[in-house]
């Protein structure tokens, strides 16, 4: 019954014939890879639509799958010459040395134990191993499939998983339940249901360009309810492989080697693939539907479990695949099981050969090493050929810091090795330009290259490199001060960050790096368990770290296991400034032991720190200074215009404005990206409220032609209502009562020329305010209270109201901000004589 | 220099009265800059101090000093010396790594020295003290105070390995040795019961009795065969506690009758050995009073008791490390560089730092982070200068030898980076709107009759000279947080107050300082005319 589906699905009617036994053909699809590049952005440009019956060259081995239910089983094996050259089979590193264990619970887990269990059912089994050999394949035709290393394959998640007996291999119309056949199933982007052109209402002719969403989505969108219709009665949806493995009841697994047991099994090791929501973030927005991350994590799986092949491309290859069948999904990163952290897949890797895949799990090439070699040979030709096999390891490994040189250290996608969560930005959308300019200018980006102080970095590429680069490291301590929004933490861990690159290419020795932010630190004695937890990993309270550390640090006779120098980076170091200072006094001290090998780097914003401590502690301290001036406005101009760079969103008189101001006032590059960053906000409003508006009219050849860029304006507006002081708009915002009394305020003290009144004269000139303008006069008491109101918000530093009448009364702001305030209220127009 | 022409006017045989100069100055550093720079509104770049140097400090007279220096150490090496200072010549930083790694070994300041040079006189007043005590197996208490940086830790490690070694000739036995730096205790109370833990690890430890008393019961009742304990307690003023009891205690436990335990305190300050006293007095009298329950007369009597008369006297003994004169700073660093098989100093060089140094703190650390930082300066030139060309190529041969040795301009520039005031380069630097409220201030405080202000009376100030300039002033929250950056910077002082406009200002640099530093300008030229 399958096989009939199967024949719907894919035109090609070769089932069951061997036509895959043929080795050549099946260098295609292991990797459908297209010869023209496509960019990486073009993810969303897949089609939806699947043409089910177009696919016949693609693949070929795809057609010849039964499922694995099936009573009859037909083994083909296609060896790899294997009797001609038989150790180079075997120690094809497409093949690791697999961990043999037999039993079914092993696929069954995915847990971080399932190596050290396998280590003990290998120990186990060192007997058998001495007698047979596992023999290694480079591909297999199992039940008709042909399966080699670098495959992916469907897996069954239960062996005994009665739904898994009916497998359709094609898909149903949602609404008619009908497969396909001869016409064509759209696929909806959102829910991935397949549909019928005929089916839909209204009616499609063709398919679309670009997204298509169902209607049943839309209306779920909407926030309607609109039930998919039932199948008839009795009968029930047959579910295809991918929505089970979308719905976590199959897994998806990539063959990294293929062996057959001595009890004439095959098995093959796994690397299973994970769909988003069984990662610890769960499904993101951005994830596609069809997007599976590959793990690392392995296991050895029996081939009896696998149902068919799969196919997990690129996001390239994924773009290039228009109507590659239901079984195609998308694979960009890969997950951490242990860390649960992703990591772009580089494209290397995923275009060559899959032997490199190797170099990545080393850990199992040394423990399976080491096993083996342990274990005792008992005739010496067996012995020889493990010693050959170790040459030939010994040779790869010295071979390998020179692989690791090649790419010298760089990064690819995320900045750290392993995101926590994978960055929305890189899929949504296409941005704007002002949308762009937001995002870079944000404060938690971190700029692409820093500008402006390439001397302080120098300077402290120097000071570091000086003492880690000598062998015996001699302790040194760097104070590094300047005001807020210099740059003087970026530039720290702009220098580390290149420095790690350093480690990476093998240039400069290893170090540890200890960073603290003493804001952070709960007690300023917490530190040094902080400090030893950075050094350590452990975690101890801060008296015993105290202890240790001291002993770490001063200890010469012994040598220490870690001779690796510590860098140690203190920010807002003035905060460890305890009565005693015993702190400070403890960390600079250590540096200057024999053989402690710390670095330390102190943060902190007062110039004179070192004097305002204590005479002994500036004395250890050093005399390294390192001085973090505020910017100029052409520093601040480059900073912005460098984060800007290929982005074409702010005039260029807007931004030399905006550095102006601020380097007038502060130079604090902080601020200053962030009135760009309002400004291409305000912008950006602007631009979309007049889209809006001229939407009715023209809004699409106003969106093609019309670009809206931050200009002076609206950096002005940006900095308006960051610097304007807010007790303006306070004032300006004050019930009538309170103006009058504030308006009295300033009178009365342009009057005396004395900044502090009572009530009592205050109410008076209030009183005849309110006589000569036609007011009401108020009364004491409420006067009262508006006075005391006003005390509250602090416009006016006042008595407690319970001396009344003799209340002192004082602005707190200067009366020119009040006077500027109140000069054009409109429902007061008369104040203005009086002020 | 100012410092140098002070200098000049001591003889250089009485580094006491240096020392006297040297200690002050540190108050009024930036003072005593400012009024340099006012002097001489031309400010010097450090490179032209080599011709500020007086020419009538000639070679010959560092000569005669390096001629006495190896006299003191003996003729043989004397000889040894001379035959290296042929050798020594080809010290050439640039070209090989490891000579100056060793030359910056050498100048660290963790290295220790295999002979500490210019303390033999109170290591050995110490070391009197040790045997003394060991010999009489009687308890005593030494305090070593001086400035920081005067080689007292050092001076105490050098000690205790004297003390091993005269204890192995004479065949005494070796008292426990216990080196505590106080900071490094959690807890005050800590050290007595790491002195239990010391010197008495094999008994078993009661609980219920704290370690003080416990000691203070081994203490006072005789115990035959116990060791001496020997306390080095570095930092010792940070056992202080609110009400002192720690080092109290510290120290009356020397004065038991059968104390077997010698402390050797460590610390800056002077009269921490007096303070102590006084109130020693003080708490004996209470603890007889307490202990007799007598009557005022008898109290009298007990205090000529012998056994109240001898705790009165045992105040610790003193000993002070004055701050180092500049002889023993070029000693210092001449026996330092021994190590290294090359000159890599001018003697010259040498001198000014050591004078420098002598004369601002006679902090040795600081001496030896300045010859380091003048190789590094040295370094970068000579990089910088490889790069310019091939010039060095046609010297003779002599001058290029001479050009890799660090020379007096190399350690200017690197004392002018540590004892330069940065005020007049920081006030320069400042953004418009700051300097603007600086040259208010000056404005305000030019009469002399106001020493400080508030901020909202800067704020008229400041607004008025903006106005009288057509700049539009910032508002008065802009301003006080402008002043909270001034006030780091240490250029303002803002006092605490719980209304913004009420906290008083105060000028932390002298009003010369910014006038120099703002008179470049045309716009606040004309302001502070």
């Amino acid at each position: 019954m399958a096989e009939t589906q199967q024949m719907k699905k894919f035109k090609t009617p070769s089932k069951g014939t061997p036509r895959a036994k043929h080795p050549i053909s099946l260098d295609h699809h292991i990797a459908p890879q297209t010869p023209q590049s496509a960019t990486p952005s073009a993810i969303n440009l897949r089609r939806s639509h699947r043409l089910t019956a177009a696919t016949p060259e693609h693949r070929p081995a795809l057609s010849s799958f039964n499922t694995p239910k099936s009573a009859a089983k037909t083994r083909k094996i296609c060896e790899d010459p294997p009797s001609i050259l038989p150790t180079e089979t075997s120690i094809n590193p497409a093949s690791p040395p697999p961990v043999e264990s037999r039993k079914k619970r092993k696929f069954q887990e995915k847990s971080a134990e399932k190596r050290k269990d396998s280590r003990n059912v290998k120990c186990k089994r060192a007997a058998d191993r001495k007698v047979k050999k596992k023999v290694y394949h480079k591909k297999v035709v199992y039940d008709g499939g042909e399966f080699s290393a670098g495959h992916d394959v469907y897996v069954k998640r239960r062996s005994d998983a009665s739904s898994d007996d009916e497998d359709p291999e094609v898909e149903e119309c949602r609404v008619c339940f009908k497969p396909a056949g001869r016409r064509v199933l759209i696929e909806c982007d959102d829910c991935l249901n397949g549909f019928h052109l005929k089916c839909l209402k209204p009616p499609l002719k063709a398919v679309p360009d670009g997204d298509w969403v169902c209607c049943y989505c839309v209306a779920r969108k909407n926030g309607e309810v609109m039930e998919f219709p039932e199948p008839q009665a009795g009968k029930k949806r047959a579910r295809t492989a991918r929505e089970k493995l979308l719905s976590s009841d199959l897994w998806a697994a990539r063959i990294e080697s293929l062996w057959k047991e001595v009890d004439g099994t095959y098995w093959f090791r796994a690397r299973w693939y994970i769909i988003p929501e069984e990662t610890a973030v769960g499904r993101q927005p951005h994830n596609l539907r069809r997007e599976l991350y590959r793990t690392n994590d392995f296991a050895d799986v029996e081939m009896e479990s696998t149902i068919r092949h799969c196919f997990v491309m690129s996001p390239r290859e994924f773009a290039n695949a228009a109507d590659g069948g239901d079984d195609v999904f998308l694979c960009e990163y890969e997950y951490e099981v242990q860390w649960h952290s992703f990591k772009r897949i580089a494209e290397i890797d995923s275009n060559e050969n899959d032997g490199e895949k190797v170099v990545d799990n080393d850990a199992d090439w040394n423990s399976c090493d080491e096993s083996d070699s342990g274990s005792d040979f008992n005739s010496e030709e067996e012995a020889a050929y493990e010693n050959e096999k170790r040459n030939r390891l010994s040779q790869s490994s010295s071979l390998r810091p020179v692989a690791a040189n090649s790419r010298k250290g760089q990064i690819f996608g995320l900045q750290k090795i392993g995101a926590k969560k994978i960055p929305e930005n890189l899929r949504s959308r296409k941005q704007t330009d002002l949308e762009k300019a937001k995002s870079t200018l944000l404060l938690a980006t971190v700029p692409k290259s820093l500008t402006c102080r390439d001397r302080e970095m120098n300077e402290i590429t120097t000071f570091i490199k000086g003492a880690i680069c000598d062998e015996q490291c001699l302790g040194r301590c760097l104070y590094v001060h300047g005001v807020p929004g210099t740059g003087k933490t970026m530039s720290v861990l702009a220098v580390m960050r290149n420095l790690k690159s350093e480690v990476d290419a093998g240039s400069i020795r290893p170090y540890c790096f200890v960073e603290i932010n003493g804001l952070k630190l709960a007690s300023p004695e917490n530190i040094y368990s902080v400090i030893y937890e950075g050094l350590t990993g452990h975690r101890v309270g801060w008296k015993k770290a105290l202890n240790l550390l001291n002993a770490r640090f001063s200890d010469e006779n012994k040598c220490r296991k870690d001779t690796r120098p510590c860098i140690l980076l203190i920010d807002e170091l003035d905060l460890l400034v305890t009565r005693n200072q015993a702190v400070l006094y403890n960390i600079l001290d250590w540096p200057t032991r024999p053989n402690s090998k710390l670095i330390v780097i102190g943060i902190a914003n007062t110039m004179d720190l070192p004097e305002k401590l204590l005479p002994r502690i500036s004395s250890r301290m050093g005399i390294q200074r390192l001085c973090f001036g505020p910017y100029n406005f052409q520093q601040l101009q480059e900073i912005i215009s460098s984060r800007l760079k290929g982005i074409d969103a702010f005039e260029k008189v807007a931004i030399e404005f905006a550095s102006r101001k601020v380097a007038a006032v502060s130079g604090d590059a902080r601020r200053a990206l962030e009135i760009c960053r309002r400004a291409a906000e305000v912008a950006d409003y602007r631009a979309k409220k007049t889209a809006l508006s001229s939407s009715d009219a023209s809004g699409k050849t106003f969106l093609l032609t019309g670009k809206v860029m931050a200009g002076m304006a609206d950096v002005e507006a940006a900095i308006k209502e960051m610097f304007q002081a807010p007790h303006i708009q306070v004032i300006r915002s004050c019930s009538k009562l309170s103006k009058i009394f504030l308006a009295a305020m300033v009178y009365e003290l342009y009057k005396t020329g004395i900044g502090e009144t009572t009530f009592e004269k205050l109410a008076m000139v209030v009183s005849s305010f309110c006589a000569n303008n036609g007011e009401t006069f108020p009364g004491y008491d409420t006067l009262l209270k508006v006075g005391c109101k006003l005390g509250e918000c602090r416009l006016l530093l006042c008595e407690p109201g319970t001396r009344h009448k003799l209340q002192k009364l004082q602005l707190n702001y200067p009366n020119d901000d009040v006077t500027f305030a109140l000069k054009d209220s409109k429902d007061l127009p008369w104040l203005a004589k009086y002020i | 220099m100012p410092a140098f022409a002070a200098l000049r006017q001591f003889p250089s045989s009485d580094p006491t009265s240096e020392t006297i100069v040297a200690v002050t100055p540190r108050k009024t550093r930036l003072r005593s800059d400012s009024d340099a720079a006012i002097g001489s509104p031309l400010r010097k770049s450090p490179r032209l101090c080599k011709e500020g140097t007086p020419h009538s400090s000639p070679t010959a007279s560092i000569r005669k000093c390096l001629k006495t220096s190896l006299n003191l150490s003996g003729s043989p090496q004397k000889k040894q010396l001379s035959e290296d200072f042929v050798e020594r010549q080809n010290w050439n930083p640039r070209v090989d790594e490891t000579q100056r790694r060793a030359a910056n070994e050498a100048l660290h300041v963790s290295t220790a020295q295999m002979n500490v040079v210019c303390r033999e006189n109170e290591q050995n007043r110490i070391l009197d003290f040790c045997k003394k005590c060991i010999k009489e197996e009687k308890a005593g208490s030494l305090y070593v105070c001086g400035c920081p940086g005067t080689g007292k830790t050092l001076s105490m490690e050098k000690v205790k390995v004297m003390l091993a070694d005269w204890e192995n000739e004479e065949c005494i036995q070796y008292p426990d040795v216990l080196p505590i730096n106080c900071t490094s205790l959690a807890n005050m109370n800590d050290i007595f019961s790491k002195i239990i833990e010391k010197n008495h690890s094999g008994k078993k430890r009661s609980r219920s009795t704290s370690s003080l008393q416990q000691l203070q019961n081994l203490y006072s009742q005789q115990t035959p065969g116990m060791k001496m304990i020997l306390v080095i307690a570095d930092e010792l003023d940070y056992l202080i506690t609110r009400d002192r009891a720690v080092l109290h205690d510290l120290f009356m436990l020397t004065t038991l009758p059968f104390s077997k335990c010698i402390l050797l305190g460590v610390a800056n300050a002077i009269d921490l050995a007096d303070r102590l006293q006084d109130e020693s007095v003080l708490l004996v009298l209470e603890y007889l009073f307490l202990i007799c329950r007598t009557t005022l007369e008898t109290l009298i009597v007990a205090c000529f008791h012998p056994k109240v008369v001898s705790s009165l006297q045992s105040k610790p003994m003193v000993i002070t490390f004055c701050a180092y004169s500049k002889d023993q700073i070029i000693n210092i660093l001449q026996e330092r560089l021994r190590a290294v098989p090359y000159t890599v100093f001018q003697p010259q060089a040498l001198e000014l730092c050591a004078r420098k140094v002598a004369a601002a703190s006679g902090d040795m650390r600081k001496a030896l982070a300045v010859c380091r930082s003048a190789i590094e300066i040295l370094i970068g030139d000579s990089m910088l200068s490889s790069l310019d060309g091939p010039e060095d190529q046609h010297k003779p041969a002599e001058n290029v030898s001479m050009s890799n040795q660090v020379r007096i301009d190399h350690v200017a520039a690197a004392l002018s980076k540590v004892y330069k005031s940065p005020v007049v380069d920081t006030i320069i630097s400042l953004p418009q709107h700051q300097q603007i409220i600086l040259c208010s201030a000056v404005k305000l405080f030019r009469g002399g009759k106001k020493k400080d202000t508030t901020l909202g009376e800067l704020n008229k100030y400041y607004v008025d000279v903006c106005k009288s300039t057509s700049i539009p002033p910032v508002g008065i929250l802009e301003l006080s947080s402008m002043c909270r950056v001034l006030d780091d910077q240490g250029i303002l002082k803002l006092g605490q107050s719980r209304d913004d406009k009420l906290r008083r200002v105060t000028l932390k640099v002298d009003g010369a300082d910014i006038v120099f530093a703002l008179q470049g300008v045309r716009f606040f030229r004309n302001c502070l005319q």
